[in-house]
């Protein structure tokens, strides 16, 4: 009996072991994958840690990560401790009210304490950043604290302290020489559960940061879009680091139990974590150390903040442009135009944002962004007639073309009938044929789009009946169709066929089409949104001098290359686009790669600020019917 | 001995600060009609009949609290008799068998739950392995399972720690005891074990539910856009949307509803204590 219930509890217990670190061990082994995919291991390769090593905003999160974690858990731990030998003798009233405070951020889900922190911030203008992002993790992790060790302080024997006060010591004597070393075992599981709780923080770091601070959950959460093998390498620096400063924590304390059996393992295991401490900041400072001395260049020393999309630039832009100018690049993401006004109109600074059209009208309107002197722009000559004197800036007078294109669909030809393209354009979305092997795109304006020009409606409807047919025709999609809504994971997805349509941006569509020979890409003939990704300066930049070099540079037949190249999108440097598009051109043959112009239906967006309220809530609402829907 | 009570009032005013203010600030947002106005203060319920007044906001509500409850009673499922075993393995297993629930929740969450779209991701392990059983050609990932998995995989390690700290704690000469006196062993875990572990499973319970109700990126990694819980609307609402007020008072719900919860929680577990000593 007893024998069989032990087995059971063995097989269990491996069970767990392989659930917990299969994802794990899964990560390590694709971190040396020689390919980009996640599936196939197709060689022996160290090129993800290369990579790693290279990308700044890598190892500066990793920096931050553990920077923030072990400050946040060093100063929680020393406030928790004093406060809770404080608490301790304070009134019972103020107890327990500290006690109800402290469950806020404990019981609250985490997401409302996370905005609590943001709309602070925001309220009295603090600047967010690393700063904020540590005030923020020391205000969570201090109620951990003070809640691990307020219990041993309340069973200690109050007359001791007392004790120690009529034998002639001083307060001081008393709390380090008689309190703290009673109640050593709280603080030391105290400061493990700061340390594991700031760790492991995304949600409240991603609400309160800004500036371009990073940490670890945050570089995730916005690369995992797409394939990305670098984030497995990253991760695995991650594990050996954790589990080094853990073996260090258990193992040590052992051989130090074995030599000295006597006096004092209570004072010992306080030392061991801050050990483990050290070393962990050691191992980062050496990966982190590797800082470029600054040089003589014109701009050594400055910093251009730069506010765009994720995975939009090629990749020796930023380590070129920071070698001529000796400036810094900081490099901040954004998933849509919406979340980078929001951040910019609570007064985030940076020097320069690359939003598209109708959001760039946006800004104009608010008077967010300052005029721009292109005859100051070398190269701006280049630039493709097409992409200049659009409608949402008629004068060119607040924004340069960084990428342009169009949005069609991407299909599959070997799966999908081009006829059904042809009779049904966008209709193909609602067409049963497909169902469950659909993607939409996680865009508001874009799905609308759709819709809207299916139904026969200009995609800059202002009618409210018309937005509500929109929806409906979304919904009724969402609902018949199973589709998945994602976003960039579109590219990725596509190009390994793995669904048969998907509405797509041109440019991700030029890169599916280069990877996958079976794709096409079609533009339906009830027109589409034609768009602008442009350069702007805010009126708040800091540094507009070292953003002009930025625009000046981006332009250049070279860069403008790389960019092209790397992304997918159409060049805006004319010249570009027609050696990539044309004979031998990395895009030679990719319709999708020239946007289709002067076609009479389409359009480019322009912004309405009641229009884009209805669409956001109604782009809400289609979200959730398909998430009902499932 | 009263002076140390003195070292309690910087973290008082600290906590006023970062804890209460915060709170009080959502609380006001979502009670103003428009935009971040302590200035232009207006009060309005709208907010609160907007979401209340909308079958798929409370549809949404419902289906959070709903995958959270089954995250929950899987973790409960799984976690307890994992800790039981922990608890009753020799001393040094344990020290080790603790230390491999911890090492996972010290690689961050995000780095964890990404680890999982490689696995699930069509032509991965999983799907292979599933198929070597002839259950293969189901997509795995974006699915509620998926998404499920992801929660259970994140939130198991702290039910398990909880509950087998308080199994650990538990007087063993209680279990002598009881089998002294004859209980079956059945009986003695169901009238002396169980009840004593009481305290570890409810924090786990709140370990986990809390952070599952409210999860958002679990969702949106393995879920995909198509999969919206209340944590993605409160998001949606200040990250692209723009309509703090509204997304305040989405916080307020969530808040209320998780305080309303955990007092019921409380008072079961001290009922249950309360009549045990009786």
């Amino acid at each position: 009996m007893k024998k069989s219930k032990n087995t059971l509890g063995k097989v269990l217990l491996v069970l767990m072991i392989i659930f917990f670190y299969l994802p794990i061990l899964y990560m390590i082994i694709f971190s040396f994958n020689e390919g980009k995919s996640l599936t196939n291991f197709s060689g022996f390769s160290l090129r993800w840690y290369e990579h790693m090593l290279e990308s700044r905003d890598m190892m500066e999160a990793l920096y931050t990560t553990f920077s923030i974690a072990l400050i946040a858990t060093f100063v929680s731990t020393v406030v928790g401790t004093i406060t809770a030998i404080g608490l301790s003798k304070s009134k019972k009233i103020v107890r327990d009210t500290m006690a109800q405070v402290n469950n806020l951020p404990m019981m609250n889900p985490e997401i409302v304490t996370a905005i609590g922190f943001m709309l602070l911030f925001i309220t009295f203008k603090v600047e967010k950043g690393y700063m904020t992002m540590l005030l923020a993790h020391i205000a969570f992790c201090i109620p951990y604290v003070i809640l691990s060790v307020m219990p041993k302080v309340r069973s200690l024997d109050p007359n001791l302290a007392d004790a120690a006060l009529d034998l002639g010591a001083t307060p001081m004597q008393t709390l380090i020489k008689v309190i703290v070393p009673q109640i050593t075992p709280g603080i030391v599981s105290g400061a493990l559960i700061a340390f594991t709780m700031s760790i492991d923080d995304f949600i409240i770091s991603y609400f309160v940061t800004g500036s371009g601070v990073k940490n670890l959950s945050i570089i995730v959460y916005t690369m995992s879009k797409r394939i990305n093998p670098s984030i497995n390498a990253v991760s695995t620096l991650v594990v050996v680091i954790i589990t080094v400063a853990l073996v260090i924590i258990n193992v040590v304390p052992m051989f130090m139990a074995k030599r000295e059996k006597k006096e004092e393992i209570g004072k010992k295991k306080m030392v061991v974590p801050a050990i483990a401490g050290v070393c962990v900041l050691a191992v980062v400072c050496l990966v982190f150390g590797m800082k470029k001395e600054a040089s003589q260049a014109p701009y050594a020393g400055q910093t251009l903040y730069v506010y765009m999309p994720g995975e939009y630039i090629g990749e020796n832009v930023v380590p070129d442009f920071e070698e001529l100018t000796g400036a810094k690049v900081v490099m901040e993401n954004f998933d849509s135009n919406e979340q980078m006004y929001i951040k910019v109109a609570n007064g985030e600074s940076y020097d320069l944002l690359i939003p598209s059209d109708y959001m760039i009208q946006r800004l104009m309107e608010e008077k967010y962004l300052q005029k721009i002197d292109t005859s100051k722009l070398f190269n701006y000559e280049d630039l493709d007639d097409a992409v200049k004197g659009a409608a949402f800036d008629p004068n060119d007078e607040y924004s340069v073309s960084y990428f342009w294109g169009t949005v069609g669909i991407v299909y599959d030809k070997t799966v999908v009938d081009i006829k059904d393209l042809e009779e049904q354009g966008y209709g193909i979305f609602l067409n049963e044929k497909y169902k469950g092997n659909i993607y939409l795109y996680d865009s508001e304006r874009d799905s609308f789009m759709m819709a809207l020009k299916n139904l026969g409606y200009s995609m800059n409807t202002e009618s409210e009946d018309e937005l509500q047919d929109a929806y409906e025709w979304l919904v009724q999609c969402v609902e018949t169709m199973e589709p998945e809504i994602v976003t960039d994971e579109i590219i990725d997805n596509m190009a390994q066929g793995r669904k048969a349509l998907g509405l797509c941006y041109s440019g991700d569509a030029t890169y599916i089409m280069y990877e996958n020979e079976n794709m096409g890409f079609y533009m339906p003939e009830e027109g589409t949104n034609l768009w602008f990704d442009s350069m702007v300066i805010p009126a708040n930049a800091e540094n507009p001098e070292l953003a002009y070099e930025f625009i000046d540079f981006v332009s250049s037949y070279d860069y403008a290359y790389d960019n092209s190249s790397y992304v997918g999108y159409t060049s805006p440097n004319a010249e570009v686009a027609m050696e990539l598009a044309g004979e031998g051109g990395d895009y030679e043959g990719i319709n999708a790669y020239v946007p289709r112009i002067d076609f009479e239906n389409d359009e480019v967006f322009v912004y309405n600020e009641d229009t884009r309220k209805i669409i956001a809530n109604l782009w809400s609402k289609v979200k959730i019917a398909a998430s009902n829907a499932n | 001995m009263k002076r140390f009570s003195q070292l309690a009032i910087p973290y008082i005013v600290w906590a006023v600060m970062m804890l209460v203010l915060p709170m009080a600030l959502i609380a006001m947002y979502s009670f103003t009609e428009q935009g971040n106005s302590i200035i232009s203060f207006a009060f309005t319920l709208d907010h609160y009949v907007k979401f209340f007044t909308d079958p798929d906001f409370l549809l949404i509500l419902w289906r959070s609290l709903l995958i959270a409850v089954k995250t929950t009673v899987i973790c409960l499922l799984l976690g307890y008799p994992l800790a039981y075993f922990i608890a009753n393995s020799s001393e040094k297993m344990q020290n080790l068998l603790v230390l491999c629930i911890t090492i996972p929740t010290w690689i961050n969450a995000l780095v964890r739950t990404y680890a999982w779209i490689g696995l699930l991701s069509e032509g991965g392990l999983l799907q292979q392995i599933l198929s070597f059983f002839g259950l293969g050609g189901k997509e795995l990932l974006y699915t509620e399972g998926a998404v499920l998995l992801g929660m259970v995989y994140n939130f198991l390690p702290f039910m398990i720690l909880q509950i087998n700290t308080s199994l650990c704690k538990m007087d063993h000469s209680l279990l002598q005891a009881s089998a002294d006196l004859g209980a079956k062993p059945a009986q003695t875990f169901l009238r002396v074990t169980f009840p004593l572990s009481l305290p570890g499973v409810i924090n786990g319970i709140t370990l986990v539910f809390l952070p599952a109700v409210s999860s958002f990126f679990i969702p949106k990694l393995l879920g995909g856009g198509q999969y919206f819980l209340v944590g993605n609307l409160i998001e949606n609402q200040f990250i692209t949307v723009g309509e703090w007020n509204f997304g305040s008072a989405i916080s307020m719900i969530m808040a209320i509803i998780m305080m309303l919860m955990m007092m019921a929680v409380r008072k079961i577990e001290n009922h249950n204590r309360g009549g045990k000593e009786e």
